[in-house]
C-alpha cells in the first residue's frame, strides 16, 4: 500500500501545474474551451462544461497572481 | 518538582514560549540560558528551583540570590510573560481561521445510545424510514438528539480501530512491523483526503446547491471504516469466506445507507417529495450519489483485502 499522504500531495502538485499550463491562446482557443467563447448563457444554469472552463481560468488567474508581484 | 531530583537529572526544563535570551554581564556560559528561564518562572515553581539545582558552575551561586532581585531579570520576567501572553492571544484567535473548532464541537456531541443506534443503522439501514435531519430554527439540531444526523465521533474512532486492527492482522501473519502502522494510518488518510476532493470537485462541477459541508463530508465518508472493521475482525476469527461474507453485507449497508443519505442532500428538491424525478439535471445529480455511494464498497474492500489472507 503506497499511497501515502506525501503521493497525493505531489499529484495535486502536477495536477496544478498541469492546469497552469494550459495556454489560453495556442490551446483552449483551437480546442473550443477559451475563456471568451462559453460565458454567455445566464438564463440557465451553467453546464459542466462552463464549469470546467471557470475552473480552468480560476486556477491560472491564482497562479498567475502569485507570479507577477 | 524535587529540587534534589532535578539536581540529579541535570537537564533543563521550562517550557518552550518563556524562552527568553537575556545577557547578563559577566556570565557566558550557554547554560545560562536556562537558568535565565527557570529564574523567570520561578514564582511558578518556587525559590526552590533556581539556586544552583542545574548543577551549574558554583562562580554563579552568589549572584543567583541577586538574580531574583535583579531589575533587568525582573524586567526579562516581564517581558517574557507578556511575549507568552501575546502568543496564546495569536493562536488563539488565527485558531478559528483554520479549524473551526466551534463548528467540530457540533459534530462529537454524541452520547451513548447514539452511538448505538448509528452503528445499528450502518449495519442495517434497510428500516429505518424517516432519513431527514430535524432542524431546530435554522440549525441542524446535535447528533445527540437526532439519529440522522452526521457526527464525527463514530468515523474518528473508527479509523483509529482500523489502524489497530490493521496492526492486529498484520501481526498474526508475521507480517507486522511499527512503521507499518503509520503506513496503514497515512494510506487511509490519504485515500480519504482524495475522496473528499474528488466528491468536492464533483459537486462543484454539477453545480449542486446544497448544505453539505466539507466535515459533514468527512463524516459520511468516515462511517465506511466501521464496516471495515467488522471484516476484518470477522477475517481474523473466522477465516476468509467469513471476511468476504461479512464485507459484502457491509458493503451493502454502506452503500445503501449512502444513498438514502446523500439523496436528501444533493437531490433536496426531489427527494422531499420522494419521487425520483426524470429531469438531465436531476438525472446527473443521481448518477452523482449513486458514484459516491459505489466508490465506498471498493474502497473498503481495496483497504481490508491486503490484511486478511
Amino acid at each position: 500500500m503506497a499511497f501515502t499522504l506525501y503521493s497525493l500531495l505531489q499529484a495535486a502538485l502536477l495536477c496544478v501545474n498541469a492546469i497552469a499550463v494550459l495556454h489560453e491562446e495556442r490551446f483552449l482557443k483551437n480546442i473550443g474551451w477559451g475563456t471568451d467563447q462559453g460565458i454567455g448563457g445566464f438564463e440557465e444554469e451553467p453546464g459542466i462544461k462552463s464549469q470546467l472552463m471557470n475552473l480552468i481560468r480560476s486556477v491560472r488567474t491564482v497562479m498567475r497572481g502569485k507570479k507577477k508581484n | 518538582m524535587h529540587p534534589a531530583g532535578l539536581a540529579a537529572a541535570g537537564t533543563p526544563r521550562q517550557p518552550s514560549k518563556r524562552r527568553v535570551p537575556v545577557s547578563q554581564p559577566g556570565m557566558t556560559d550557554p547554560h545560562q540560558l536556562f537558568d535565565d528561564t527557570s529564574s523567570a518562572q520561578s514564582r511558578g515553581y518556587g525559590a526552590q528551583r533556581a539556586p544552583g539545582g542545574l548543577g551549574y558552575p558554583t562562580a554563579s551561586a552568589s549572584p543567583q540570590s541577586a538574580f531574583l532581585g535583579d531589575p533587568v531579570s525582573n524586567m526579562a520576567m516581564a517581558y517574557g510573560s507578556s511575549l507568552a501572553a501575546q502568543g496564546k492571544e495569536l493562536v488563539d484567535k488565527n485558531i478559528d481561521r483554520f479549524i473551526p473548532v466551534t463548528k467540530l464541537k457540533y459534530y462529537f456531541a454524541v452520547d451513548t445510545m447514539y452511538v448505538g443506534k448509528k452503528l445499528g443503522l450502518l449495519f442495517f439501514p434497510y428500516l429505518h424510514q424517516d432519513w431527514e435531519v430535524q432542524y431546530q430554527q435554522d440549525t441542524p439540531v446535535a447528533p445527540r438528539f437526532d439519529v440522522n444526523a452526521p457526527d464525527l465521533y463514530i468515523p474518528a474512532m473508527a479509523f483509529i480501530t482500523y489502524v489497530l486492527v490493521a496492526g492486529l492482522a498484520l501481526g498474526t501473519q508475521d507480517r507486522f512491523s511499527p512503521d507499518l502502522l503509520g503506513l496503514q494510518a497515512s494510506s487511509a488518510l490519504a485515500w480519504l483526503t482524495l475522496e473528499v476532493l474528488a466528491i468536492l470537485l464533483s459537486l462543484y462541477l454539477v453545480t449542486v446547491n446544497t448544505d453539505l459541508t466539507t466535515i459533514d463530508l468527512v463524516a459520511f465518508l468516515g462511517y465506511k471504516y466501521v464496516g471495515m472493521i467488522g471484516g476484518v475482525l470477522m477475517g481474523l476469527l473466522f477465516g476468509k469466506v467469513v471476511y468476504y461474507l461479512v464485507l459484502g453485507w457491509c458493503c451493502v449497508s454502506i452503500f445503501v445507507f449512502m444513498i438514502r443519505t446523500l439523496r436528501l442532500k444533493i437531490l433536496a428538491e426531489a427527494a422531499a417529495e420522494g419521487i425520483p424525478v426524470r429531469g438531465a439535471r436531476n438525472q446527473l445529480r443521481m448518477y452523482l450519489t449513486m458514484a459516491v455511494a459505489a466508490a465506498q464498497p471498493l474502497l473498503m474492500y481495496w483497504l481490508t483485502f491486503h490484511l486478511v489472507r
